[in-house]
């Protein structure tokens, strides 16, 4: 059972602070991403878990065990690196092999559990190749193939996929998402990628510069962002500033954009300045039955295949994201009027920075 | 990790305080004490700018140093030009070639000039016998004749790099923008160039100042900085290791000023020749196409036919110092005659140095390159401080510190090896920091964090990818350390006698064939490991993902 407890943990780089007192609960057989912006401190804390870089402040505990005085050799996490990192002066299997040889596990016991790793990552028969005779796909599976077959306490991947082509990265986050569920190790992955993210993970962390802005679900990260960043970053929402005005029990009328919209709850005291967050695919265009709506005129579409997103402006000049299914026959044309309904539970209202 | 790199820096550390500050500083200390009452003073640097016959020395060494990088940087800067930009025929050969007076016996080149145009060389004899007279070239022109011929290569490789490393793109922009191609050499190409032209030139002005092998062949009686403290060091009569020791502290002062300044230009850029577009040939007309080429061949062969004329001369007879037409192999005869001992030793001291400067600078060069921390900043320093220190002040420490006390090394082969790991190292360090740059760095942690040891996965894993690049600096070692001359000649004992040492007493004496014969076996010892390593460096390459 690995679960991982990282407390106050601290390091910085000069007057960079790469992980600012952060402090995480991983329970034992979650996949956890740290996702953020380029520099936000992901890798920084990634590899301080996996003894590379120094912790300043702070501890990290495997279980109850605390490791982060350990060296890195000691600590048994496998790590599977952004370009690979296979050796090239090594077969596929002894690539497999030299964690577990590092281990003393016995020739037998060896060979039988390299072909296994293998077989699990579907490149049965490839051990006697030479590194170079691989696609980057396939190295990124002998990468994952080392890093499973030591049984590590956790499973460590820094933007495992980035390097490959957009189609094979999909494929290849579903394999490595049922991997760690069939074995059932606790696992922490590294990524900027929010679709990445919210495809595999139980649970996801949004760094940024350092510091953890919010931590759950997939689900609620996307749907319950807790800041304005944490919104923004994930999806390309639409931000909007504004005014609130009058609570009527139910919505909070909000002044923004030249015109106005209705937010659940009573999210600010009349007058405060805030901060809309709509999805693009909490907008649609109104069939003439629903309570809230927005008037605008059409900007630009832009056809992409299964949706189209329309460039809405609002009354004051602002521009909208909005997404509409690709099959809706619409042929608007420039310069036409749309009428926009939405569900007041959808809007997000941030106090204003 | 750290533990590793500390363990590396401190061992490192330890050692080159004993071997090389230990001593420097002991010559420094002899600097400044009264000789045979030991009371400090300043005196001897006060007797040596009152001295005209000193400052002559030093005003001499300063004066071949500049004038052979000037002509080394007037030669090889076009060649730089040539070969990045010009459609030379033969270039890859002449690539090769103009390498090789770097790693061939300088003092060999400056015993051919003396053999054709000494007092009895051929050349000059000849000449005499039709009636023409030509001067000497002994003393400040023979020197920077062959300072330069020797040492032309440390412009060419920087500068080369520089030509490749401007972009295409670059040059084209400027062009475009509507300059005319020598405003485009001007404003583009030379800026980029500049840096590695000062550091070539500072190289040549180093190795130059500390050359001991080339004004002891041919100053005559030219005072020259490097053969002075020698002379004043192990003279029989006129010995001052006093003064020895101020020259020696002046002659490192000067290095190493050069050398900062050299260091200074090489950190701050990069010379990569990873352009993405190199620029393209030169289209030029067949006449200066030939007029390139002649000039590229011409600098290479020149540069190199010293070396072919001794081993011309070492196969032909000898009588006393006059050198007759007839074919035969006695000197070689003469040179084996006395004993193989000295050739053998040069084998054994060279490959014995050879390994322990890789096994040493190896883990240096791997430290420095990977973990920046004050500790690898300070090994990376001190381990670059051999190259302002000249063989013959490096063996003179060695002698006054190792002579008597805990540690007795004098008369040994020992000290002998450990005069050519100090000198050899910061050249193992350099060049496996080189090739550690280029290793991913996540191929160690991936081994690391799979549970091998950072000391083992270095051994394991990361020696076996620098093999290729070790093997080389290897061989590289092995024959500078087998042509050594200036540290050989003061720390040699007789039972552990040189071919180097038995060629210098040869030429101080009337050797004259003995000479040749040993600068030939020389010349095939250097010459025969490069051309092994060339061939295995390019089966590696062919291997090599
Ligand atoms: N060795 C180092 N020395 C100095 N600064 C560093 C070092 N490593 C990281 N940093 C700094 O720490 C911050 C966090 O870096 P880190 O590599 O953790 O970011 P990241 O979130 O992984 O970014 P990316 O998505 O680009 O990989 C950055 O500002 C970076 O410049
Ligand atoms: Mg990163």
């Amino acid at each position: 059972m690995t679960a991982i407890r990282i407390e106050q943990l601290t390091r910085t780089f000069g007057p960079v602070r790469a992980v600012d007192n952060i402090s995480l609960d991983i329970a034992h057989g979650e996949l956890f991403t740290l996702l953020g912006p380029s520099g936000c401190g992901k890798t920084t804390l990634l590899r301080m878990i996996a003894g590379f870089v120094e912790v300043e402040s702070g501890s990290i505990s495997f279980g109850d065990r605390r490791i982060d005085n350990l060296p890195a050799h000691r600590r048994d996490t496998g790590m599977v690196f952004q370009n690979y990192a296979i050796f090239p002066n090594h077969t596929v299997a002894e690539n497999v092999a030299y964690g577990l040889k590092a281990r003393k596990v016995s020739a037998a016991d060896i060979k039988s559990r390299v072909d296994k790793a293998l077989e699990r990552v579907r490149l049965a028969g490839y051990g006697p190749r030479s590194p170079h005779q691989l696609s980057g796909g396939q190295l990124q599976r002998v990468a994952i193939a080392r890093a499973l077959v030591i049984e590590p306490a956790v499973l460590l991947f820094d933007e495992p996929l980035s390097n490959l082509d957009a189609q094979l990265r999909t494929e290849m986050r579903i394999e490595i998402r049922q991997l760690q569920q069939a074995l059932g190790l606790t696992a922490i992955y590294v990524t900027h990628d929010q679709e990445e993210a919210l495809a595999i993970s139980d649970r996801i962390a949004v760094l940024r510069h350092g510091k953890v802005e919010q931590v759950d679900t997939p689900e609620r990260i996307y749907r319950m962002p807790q800041t304005a960043f944490v919104a923004e970053f994930l999806g390309s929402t639409n931000m909007v500033p504004g005014v609130a005005k009058a609570f009527d029990g139910r919505n909070t009328q909000v002044a923004a954009a030249g015109t106005e919209f209705l937010v659940r709850g009573e999210v600010a005291a009349p007058g405060a300045p805030v901060l809309l967050s709509l999805r693009p695919e909490a907008l649609r265009l109104s069939d003439g039955s629903d309570a809230a709506l927005v008037h605008a005129r059409l900007a630009l579409r832009e056809f992409l295949g299964p949706v189209q997103r329309l460039h809405a402006t609002l009354p004051d000049g602002t521009r909208l994201r909005v997404s509409a299914l690709g099959g809706a026959a619409f042929d608007a044309l420039p310069g036409a009027p749309l009428v926009l309904a939405y569900d007041p539970a959808q809007i997000i209202a941030f106090p204003a920075p | 990790m750290k533990r590793f790199a500390t363990i590396v820096a401190l061992g490192s550390l330890v050692l080159l305080a004993v071997f090389l500050l230990y001593p420097l500083a002991l010559v420094l200390d002899a600097s400044v004490r009264i000789d045979g009452t030991g009371a400090f003073t300043f005196g001897n640097y006060a007797a040596i700018v009152k001295s005209r016959y000193y400052l002559g020395s030093i005003g001499n060494s300063l004066l071949a140093a500049g004038l052979a990088t000037g002509l080394a940087c007037a030669i090889g800067i076009p060649l730089a030009f040539c070969l990045a930009r010009v459609d030379v025929p033969g270039r890859a050969l002449l690539l090769t070639l103009a390498s090789l007076p770097l790693v061939l016996p300088s003092f060999v080149s400056a015993y051919a000039l003396v053999l054709l145009f000494g007092h009895a060389g051929v050349v000059t004899t000849a000449l005499r016998g039709i009636g023409i007279p030509i001067g000497s070239i002994y003393g400040m022109p023979g020197i920077v004749i062959v300072f330069t011929l020797t040492l032309y290569p440390y412009v060419v490789m920087p500068v080369l790099a520089g030509f490749q490393a401007v972009d295409a793109s670059m040059e084209e922009a400027a062009r475009n923008l509507g300059g005319s191609q020598s405003y485009a050499v001007r404003t583009v190409l030379l800026p980029i160039v500049m840096p590695a032209i000062l550091a070539g030139g500072l190289l040549v002005f180093i190795e130059a100042l500390e050359n001991f092998g080339v004004p002891a062949v041919l100053a005559e009686d030219r005072p020259f900085l490097a053969v002075d403290i020698f002379k004043l060091f192990a003279g029989e009569s006129d010995a001052n290791p006093a003064a020895a020791g101020a020259l020696s502290v002046l002659l490192i002062a000067c290095t190493a000023l050069a050398l900062l300044v050299q260091r200074h230009y090489l950190g701050k850029r990069r010379f990569s020749t990873s352009a993405r577009s190199a620029p393209a040939k030169l289209s030029l007309t067949p006449g200066l196409r030939l007029a390139a080429a002649i000039m590229s061949w011409g600098i290479v062969i020149v540069s190199l036919l010293p070396f072919a004329a001794v081993l011309m001369v070492s196969v032909l007879r000898f009588r006393g110092p006059v050198l007759t037409w007839e074919l035969g192999l006695d000197n070689y005869a003469t040179l084996l005659s006395g004993s193989y001992r000295p050739l053998l030793n040069t084998l054994t001291l060279a490959s014995v140095a050879a390994v322990a400067t890789m096994l040493i600078g190896a883990p240096i060069g791997y430290v420095v390159a990977r973990h920046r921390s004050r500790l690898s900043g300070l090994l990376d320093f001190v381990g670059m401080v051999p190259f302002a220190v000249s063989g013959t002040i490096l063996a003179i420490g060695l002698i006054v510190a190792f002579n008597s006390g805990p540690l007795v090394l004098t008369g040994g082969w020992l000290i002998l090896v450990i005069a050519y790991v100090v000198r050899k190292l910061p050249f193992a360090i350099r060049s496996s920091s080189a090739i550690v740059h280029q290793l991913d760095p996540s191929l160690e942690e991936a081994s690391v964090n799979l549970g091998v040891s950072p000391s083992k996965t270095f051994a394991t894993l990361t020696v076996p990818l620098m093999a290729s690049g070790l093997v080389g600096g290897l061989v590289l070692v092995w024959i500078t350390a087998a042509s050594e001359l200036s540290a050989t000649i003061v720390l040699y004992s007789s039972r552990w006698a040189t071919t180097t040492v038995v060629m210098y007493h040869a030429i101080e004496g009337t050797g004259a064939g003995l000479a040749a014969a040993a600068a030939a076996v020389l010349i095939l010892v250097t010459a025969i490991p490069l051309l092994l390593i060339n061939r295995r460096v390019n089966k590696q390459e062919a291997t090599v993902i």
